[in-house]
């Protein structure tokens, strides 16, 4: 079959005039939601709308990091079932998603920020997830790499160690979840643009796409950091969120030196090393938003800088790739899953800034739960977009790596 | 992701030295009859325009003024009017 393409989950779908439920984006939490939608709820009558190809956005941009030690009572239950799902998704899809069980090493910095790490491992403690304090020379034993010296701009005091933590390859992700979707009837189309939401008297009534009009009860957008936008320009409803362009890059391969992913708050840095060798690092935003996705010699500047002061062997290594995605920044750093309201049978999935990856599939699990019963599942319920006219902000803001929206 | 402003005071200068500050809203809301959801929507909510849109900027690593501009958000350019959308 020389030059024809078949795309891995199957033939291409025709768009049909109406769909039980559609999908404004083809990412992961698009996908995830649309395969619980049919596994759990015997949803199939489902379509995702992608503008491009998915994958195309957050979920092929991410550096791959899955974890579960967030700073609220509200996040870490969420986000531990997002973890405990790789291994079960693995099996259920048939598909290899490379769950590489690593573990993470959250750096610290100063006195307040091991007394910050002690109330993060409580929480976590609490809700049944592996989280321990180690002091620097433990963290020395476990990363011979970490420069533990006193003479660098920000001398480490200790880590937060995570074993359950690691990393997972997204792109299969994405291809293992097309897969389990097109084989339950879900129809992905690609390459089609929503371009307007009709409602009428305030309940969802169908989905104008740039491949022709869909009528349906039900539209979630999970456009990732295009969300906010789409929903003000066809919706006219406003969230709080800015949208910020965050950079990632690799460097040259390297025989094995980080068997752990590592990160610091103060650096605004994390490495870990591929299974093809290169470092993969990255962390800070861009001080204002935008939708470029360019990349910046700055930022290139600040990880080099970063990287020699606390893994000092990889000066002189080289970069190799750089790329950009977007992160779509709520003020209390946990995102808005929010549903029926104001608009009855409009879904959003949003906010997720740069948790969208590791929390994928759960999320995709309990929105699926929502949009089928049409109730929102306890688990969700602290996501609501109210919470920001009640002053119930998330203190997620607490957790040790901390941006505000806008940087 | 080069972005170059124009302070009122100091003229074009690297984007680096100034604090982005959100949305132009527009002035303070009066507080007398505010609901929460007025207030909310001044402090928290954002139109997340992709394309041009008026920005509160401060100057903070220069001479400290406060200005509005207009910046295309697909492009990183400042532009004069909301209409140019270069």
């Amino acid at each position: 079959m020389l030059f024809t393409y078949k795309s891995l989950w199957g033939k291409k779908p025709r768009l049909k005039s109406s769909y039980e439920v559609v999908i404004i984006g083809g990412g992961l939490h698009g996908l995830a939601t649309a395969y619980y939608l049919a596994r759990d709820h015997g949803i199939t009558d489902v379509a995702i709308v992608e503008k491009r190809y998915i994958g195309f956005g957050g979920a092929g941009r991410n550096t791959a990091i899955v974890r579960a030690n967030q700073r609220t009572q509200y996040n870490v239950p969420l986000y531990k079932e997002a973890l405990d799902l790789w291994p079960v998704l693995t099996k259920e899809l048939d598909f290899n998603l490379m769950f590489n069980n690593c573990g993470n090493l959250n750096l610290m910095h100063s006195e307040a920020a091991m007394k910050a790490a002690r109330m993060t491992i409580a929480t976590a403690q609490f809700h049944g997830v592996e989280s321990h304090l180690i002091d620097a020379k433990q963290a020395k034993e476990m990363v011979p790499a970490l420069n533990i010296s006193e003479d660098i701009t920000f001398p480490i005091h200790g880590a937060m160690y995570h074993p359950p933590g690691g990393i997972v390859r997204h792109d299969a992700v994405v291809w293992g979840l097309a897969k389990g979707c097109a084989k339950k009837g879900v129809h992905i189309h690609q390459q089609t643009e929503a371009t307007a939401i009709h409602t009428q008297g305030g309940k969802i009534a169908g989905v104008t796409t740039s491949q022709g009009h869909i009528k349906t009860p039900k539209v979630l957008v999970s456009a990732g950091g295009y969300s906010a936008g789409v929903i003000n320009h066809m919706l006219g409803l406003k969230l709080p969120i800015s949208v910020l362009t965050i950079q990632a890059m690799v460097t040259q391969p390297l025989k094995p030196l980080l068997n752990h992913v590592v990160s610091s708050g103060a650096y605004h840095c994390y490495a870990n090393q591929t299974l093809k060798g290169e470092i993969a690092t990255g962390a800070h935003m861009d001080p204002w938003p935008n939708y470029t996705t360019q990349t910046t010699a700055h930022y290139i500047k600040h990880q080099a800088e970063a990287l020699s002061d606390w893994l000092p062997c990889l000066r002189g290594v080289r970069f190799m790739r750089i790329w950009g995605g977007l992160a779509d920044m709520t003020p209390d750093m946990a995102p808005i899953l929010e549903g029926n309201d104001p608009i009855g049978g409009f879904y959003m999935d949003c906010g997720w800034g740069y948790f969208g990856f590791k929390s994928c599939s759960a999320a995709g699990k309990y929105m699926a739960q929502f949009i089928a019963t049409e109730n929102c599942p306890d688990m969700l319920k602290p996501f609501n977009l109210r919470r920001y006219e009640k002053h119930q902000l998330m203190g997620e803001t607490a957790a040790l790596v901390s941006y505000t929206p806008d940087n | 992701m080069a972005l170059t402003l124009t302070c009122p005071i100091c003229g074009k200068r690297n984007g680096y030295e100034f604090r982005y500050g959100g949305e132009d809203k527009g002035s303070r809301p009066d507080e007398k009859g505010l609901s929460p959801a007025d207030w909310c929507d001044y402090v928290h909510m954002n139109t997340c325009t992709a394309g041009v849109q008026k920005e509160w900027w401060f100057h903070r690593d220069g001479c400290g003024a406060w200005f509005s501009t207009y910046r295309n958000t697909l492009s990183n350019l400042e532009v004069d009017r909301p209409e140019d959308s270069t």
